[in-house]
This record gives structure tokens, C-alpha cells and sequence, in this order.
């Protein structure tokens, strides 16, 4: 991943003092990071102050009992101010937000931070000591810094690191740090797979949004799809039993694979489970539209004769005894 | 505040459509997702621009602590969150929410609120409640936004926008429920929540990490036979998962639950129309009797007795709220309208299974 970089920030080496440092554990860690995570730290780039080349943030998420995983599942901007000279974190401001944060998702806790520009620099390593640190930080755990180059008409590259100490001077123990770089893996959670599918079918659009679409079209989409990749199988094979294209194996092992999970069931059987299903899907259907049009009738008379309320639960009484057929119906 | 909000958004017409962040989307999953299926509350926020609600970020409100409610934790933790909206704690926390994301530049205009749902059920008091709060208390150009988690774990995502009716808010203003208002307001069950179109929109930058987290990742040159971890975003098979029976079963629970709930209703309106026609009858008896002694008074040459008397005599029985049974009825028919929905698109994956496996068959047989 990282070519060019490089990942330790020194300061000027003062003569070595030898000091134990109060530093969180180094062991390598995985990290997961959640979608929302990553388009909040999006949308915070976008919301940045026309003159800052890059924001910060923290990383919120939960850790597993020995701590050698990490999930990123939240984040929220915290603002700061860079000059050459000096870096200024609004720390009042983290404070409140993360108390906010903590007290609608309790389980999350404080992971670390992103910023967004790739540059690692001898601030990077000052908010990471801070971070670290122990009380307010993550101490004993390792912060997780995130960095997301947000640059316009480039790549978006996510790397992800722990910071350890280095051997210098105490006086310049603050400043100083090695980012050492862990890997990462982007996770979908499944609650979020029907959310991310309608969000990723606007990206080919101009206008870059879509509509919330109805359940019939979701299912025609995918069996457009499914075609259209049955197409592509088909030409392949086609080409390949032609002789025009080198056959891969590993496709062919794909393919017999998924050739081989078709059921082997017998003909009256599916027609037999088929005939039955309908019935019920069928038979549900019907009754559904048969309460709707009861309760729009028991509503009409409700409303349209104020003394003679009699017709309606004649109306009404017919329902329950329709319903009970539908539970078994739907039971089945 | 209303006149406040008056100034800020000169009015431009109804609102016509919500327009959704990719973002708060996720969040709104995330969130509902996590504590499923208990219902969720949070704030939305974003802008009106031209009677299109942008919908641009938002923030869960805080679940309260299960420890502190009593013996049932269910049903107050369930109550809780559906009533958090309009709760003082929540204000405090919104507020407080609202003034730190406006320094982070966040547009941050309270445009509504979100709130999960199971399978459609979330036509109740406490939501249209909430939503009378918002629209009549905070800002009148808000929308409750409605994330069905059952329903998107089908395949489709279900993401809906509802507003409360003129018509409603006016019944509503009114505070009583009763035949005559309904009549007055032209109110019928089908006219208490308007719905509203909504998409979604991605920024550019989003755009282009969705791109790139797209394309396919480079095949592995030492174990071609691994397979990719991660599946593509779109589309997604999961709305050709052909599993009928749990979703059937639990709409018929469902739509059986609020037939109950109509019948109860009934009985109770029938119950008043039986008391009403009986005090009736009693005040008929008493005026016909009052009439005759003063006939009798007249004759007599005597003062005559008042023949109002009987409004302080009898107290006619107060109609019940005609509420419940609108919000009920409105329920059963989106009941009824998703068994339909779902229905239309299970049979036709059934004909194709059915067409699809009795080919192959015949296919292994020849």
C-alpha cells in the first residue's frame, strides 16, 4: 500500500535519557471500519473551512475482549486549527461531543482519530499522543489514526495506523511517535445492504441521486442482472467451446460449482410444493383485499350515518372469521 | 419559534419531495438496525430549498438506561424511545446535539424525525403525536421519515416520508375526535399522513469512493480459486430470496391484532350509540311528562315550570374518541397493501422457480 512515505516522525535526537514511557500496547491489530464511518468522514471533508487543507475527527466503535480487533462504526468532526508553527484541537469540544455521542450508543467507545489528507506530520503525531494518552484517551489500547486522502480527481485511499513510541528525549516525547500501519478491511453490515444498493445504483447517474423504489422493481432489477450475467456465462462458454478464447480453470471450477447447487428434485414434487404455496400466497392476497375493503366500507357507514351504527358491526363481524382462515392459511 | 421559522423559510408552496443524504440513510440503518426490534427515534436535519426537503445529516436520540425502568422493561423502553421526540431530555440533548454540528458547519435546521418500524406497524398515537409536535410546535415544513427494517432485509430498502394532513392537524388542533368533527373536516381514515417521494442523493466525493470501491479487486496471482471476501453493493439478491411463509405469517398476525383492536373499537362506539339512544329515550319521557304537568300548571292557573331543566338533570354519555378506530383502519389498509405488494412479486418468483426447475429436471432426465 504505502510507497513513498515514510512513517517515522522524529524529532531532532537530544542526547538519550532513558525513560520508560507510560505507552499503550503495540501489537499488531485489525481493523474494521463500517460504511457510515467512512461517508461521515466524507461529508465532513466537504463541510471544511475553504482554507483548511485538512480536517480531523474521532473514531468511535467497539473493541473485542483482548482488543486485537477493532470495528470503526462511528466518528464525528472535532475542529482544529493549523499553522506552520502550531496545531490547536478544540479538546472542550471532543469532550462534549464524544459524551453525546457515548450517551445514544452506549457500547461505542473512543477508538481514535482520522484526519483527511494522507500526510502524516509532527502534529499527526501530537493529536496521536493525545489520543493515546492515558485518562482522556484510549490507554492501554492503541489509538487507531484513520487517513482518507479526500483530493479532488484522485483516488480516495484509506490507510489505517498505530503509533508506537520512539527512543528520544523526554522533552520531545510529546511530538514524536512511529505510525506503524495495520491493515484494514471495509465491512457491509447486512441491515445496511438494502440502504448501500440504493445509494450505489445513483453513482452512475447525473444528477447522482435515485429513488426510493418499490419492492417489484428491486426484484426486476436483480433478475435483469441475473440475465445479463447469464449472457456473459453463456458468450464465455460459447467462445470457450469454440476454441476462440484459453479456457481458465479456476472459471471452470467456479462454474461447476455453482452448477452442482441446482436441486435435484422430482418434477410432481415441485409441482406438488408449488400448487400449495400459491394457494396460500393466493388465498392471503384475497382476504388482505377483502379487510381492506370491509374496513373502508365499516368506515364509510361510520361516518356517514350518525345514529344508525348498526350495519357497521354486521360489517365488521365477518372479519375475524376471515382472518382465522388466513392465519392457517399463512401458517402452513 | 413558528414565527421565527416563518421569517427564515418564506413560504414556497408545499413540500413536494425529501431528498435523502447516502449518509443519513446508513445512519438511519445503522441506528434502527442495532436495537431491532425495538423502535428508534432521531432527529433529522438538513434545509428546505424549494419545497424539496434535503435531509443532510442526523443524530440518534439517546436510548434511556434499561436498568432504570421498572418490571417491565419492554414495553417502558419501547415507550420510551417512541416518546423521545418530544420528551424534555431529549430537548436538552438535542439542543445541545444541534449547537455542537453547527460548528462543525453541519446545516443544522431541524426538518423532522426518523423512527424504525417492523413490518409497517407504526401507525400509532405516539407517532402521529410526535409528528403533530414537530409540525405544529417546532416547524411546520416537517417530514417523519420511517425505516422499515423488516421490510429493506427483503431487498428493497424502505425508507418513507409522512406528514400529517392540513385537514388532521386541524382535528388535531381541536383536540376531539368525534363524528361531528370528522364530518366538519371531511377526515376520513385515508387522509390522516400524506406521503412524500423520496431519493437519495450522493456527493460527488461519494461518488467517486463508491466507484472505486467497486471495481473488482485483482485476483489473487498465487490462489486464483479464492473467492472475492467482499460482494458488490448493487444490486443485491437478496430481494430474490424466495421465502414466503414468515412474511405472510407475521403480516396475518398483524393485520389479525388490528382487526381486534377495530372490533373493540366497534363494540365501544356501539356501546355509546346504545347509552346515547337510551338517555334519549329517558329526556323524550321526562319532557313529555314536564309538558303534561304544565298543561296541568296552566290550568291550574300556576307559574309553569322551566322545560330546559333536563340538561342539568341528565348527562348524555360523552362519544369516544373516533381516533383509535381512523389510525386503525389506516394501519389495516397498509397491511393489506404490503400483503399485496409482496404477493405480486412472490408469485411471480414462484412461476419462475416452478418454470426454471421442472426445465432442468426435464433436462437431467433426457
Amino acid at each position: 500500500m504505502a510507497d513513498k512515505d515514510s512513517y517515522i516522525h522524529l524529532a531532532r535526537p537530544l542526547p538519550v535519557v532513558s525513560v520508560p514511557p507510560a505507552q499503550a500496547t503495540t501489537s499488531p491489530l485489525s481493523v474494521v471500519i463500517s460504511a457510515q464511518a467512512l461517508f461521515s468522514i466524507l461529508d465532513h471533508s466537504l463541510r471544511r473551512n475553504t482554507d483548511q487543507e485538512r480536517v480531523i475527527g474521532t473514531l468511535l466503535g467497539v473493541r473485542n475482549e483482548d482488543g486485537a480487533e477493532v470495528e470503526i462504526r462511528n466518528c464525528f468532526a472535532v475542529g482544529h486549527n493549523e499553522s506552520q508553527e502550531q496545531v490547536e484541537v478544540d479538546m472542550d469540544y471532543h469532550k462534549t461531543m464524544l459524551g453525546l455521542h457515548l450517551k445514544a450508543n452506549p457500547k461505542e467507545v473512543l477508538i481514535g482519530w482520522y484526519a483527511t489528507s494522507p500526510e502524516l506530520n509532527t502534529f499527526s503525531a501530537l493529536i496521536q499522543n493525545f489520543y493515546a494518552s492515558n485518562g482522556d484517551g484510549t490507554f492501554p489500547h492503541p489509538a487507531v489514526h484513520l487517513t482518507m486522502s479526500t483530493a479532488p480527481g484522485q483516488d480516495i485511499s484509506i490507510r489505517t495506523y498505530i503509533s508506537s513510541a520512539v527512543g528520544v528525549h523526554p522533552d520531545r516525547l510529546a511530538d514524536s511517535c512511529l505510525f506503524v500501519p495495520v491493515p484494514y478491511e471495509i465491512k457491509y453490515a447486512d441491515a445496511e445492504r438494502s440502504g448501500l444498493e440504493l445509494i450505489s445504483s445513483a453513482k452512475n447517474s447525473e444528477n447522482r441521486s435515485a429513488e426510493v423504489t418499490t419492492d417489484i422493481h428491486a426484484l426486476e432489477k436483480a433478475l435483469e442482472e441475473v440475465l445479463e450475467m447469464l449472457d456473459r456465462v453463456s458468450e464465455y462458454v460459447a467462445r470457450v467451446v469454440a476454441g476462440n478464447t484459453q479456457a481458465s480453470v479456476a472459471i471452470g471450477k467456479f462454474l461447476m460449482n455453482t452448477l452442482s447447487l441446482a436441486p435435484k428434485v422430482s418434477p410432481a414434487d415441485v409441482e406438488r410444493m408449488f400448487n400449495t404455496h400459491i394457494q396460500d400466497v393466493l388465498l392471503v392476497a384475497y382476504l388482505a383485499n377483502t379487510i381492506r375493503t370491509q374496513i373502508d366500507l365499516s368506515n364509510r357507514l361510520a361516518s356517514a350515518n350518525l345514529g344508525t351504527a348498526t350495519p357497521t358491526p354486521a360489517a365488521a363481524a365477518t372479519n375475524p372469521t376471515a382472518t382465522g382462515t388466513t392465519t392457517t392459511a399463512g401458517g402452513k | 419559534m413558528a414565527d421565527k421559522s416563518k421569517i427564515v423559510l418564506p413560504a414556497s408552496g408545499p413540500l413536494k419531495s425529501v431528498q435523502v443524504d447516502a449518509l443519513v440513510v446508513l445512519k438511519i440503518c445503522k441506528h434502527a438496525s442495532s436495537a431491532h426490534p425495538q423502535v428508534i427515534t432521531g432527529q433529522l436535519l438538513g434545509m428546505d430549498v424549494d419545497g424539496e426537503l434535503q435531509v443532510t445529516n442526523s443524530f440518534p436520540f439517546p436510548s434511556t438506561d434499561p436498568s432504570t425502568s421498572s418490571n417491565d422493561p419492554d414495553s417502558n423502553l419501547a415507550s420510551a424511545a417512541a416518546l423521545a421526540p418530544r420528551s424534555k431530555a431529549s430537548a436538552w440533548y438535542q439542543t445541545e446535539m444541534v449547537r455542537c454540528l453547527r460548528e462543525m458547519n453541519v446545516d443544522a435546521n431541524s426538518v423532522g424525525w426518523y423512527q424504525s418500524a417492523n413490518l409497517g406497524n407504526f401507525l400509532n398515537t405516539n407517532f402521529i403525536d410526535n409528528q403533530y409536535f414537530y409540525q405544529n410546535a417546532l416547524n411546520e415544513r416537517t417530514v417523519a421519515l420511517v425505516h422499515d427494517t423488516a421490510r429493506s432485509a427483503q431487498g428493497a430498502l424502505s425508507l418513507r416520508a409522512f406528514r400529517l394532513t392540513p385537514q388532521f392537524m386541524a382535528v388535531q388542533k381541536e383536540g376531539k375526535f368525534t363524528s361531528e368533527s370528522l364530518a366538519k373536516h371531511n377526515l376520513t381514515y385515508r387522509d390522516i399522513l400524506i406521503e412524500l417521494p423520496v431519493s437519495v442523493h450522493n456527493s460527488h466525493l461519494l461518488t467517486t469512493f463508491l466507484h472505486q470501491l467497486d471495481t473488482p479487486p485483482i485476483p489473487n496471482p498465487f490462489n486464483p480459486f479464492s473467492q472475492p471476501s467482499s460482494t458488490p453493493l448493487f444490486p443485491n439478491f437478496d430481494s430474490l430470496d424466495l421465502s414466503i411463509d414468515p412474511f405472510l405469517e407475521k403480516n396475518c398476525d398483524l393485520l389479525l391484532d388490528s382487526i381486534e383492536t377495530h372490533y373493540t373499537e366497534l363494540n365501544n362506539s356501539q356501546y355509546y350509540q346504545r347509552q346515547l339512544a337510551r338517555e334519549q329515550t329517558k329526556i323524550a319521557a321526562w319532557l313529555t311528562k314536564r309538558k303534561q304537568e304544565n298543561i296541568l300548571r296552566a290550568a291550574a292557573k300556576q307559574p309553569l315550570l322551566p322545560e330546559n331543566e333536563w340538561t342539568r338533570l341528565f348527562k348524555p354519555p360523552v362519544e369516544p374518541s373516533r381516533l383509535e378506530t381512523l389510525l386503525n383502519s389506516r394501519q389495516i389498509e397498509q397491511y393489506a397493501k404490503q400483503v399485496d405488494g409482496f404477493t405480486a412479486s412472490v408469485t411471480a418468483k414462484m412461476f419462475a422457480v416452478n418454470g426454471g426447475l421442472s426445465k432442468t429436471q426435464e433436462q437431467l432426465q433426457l
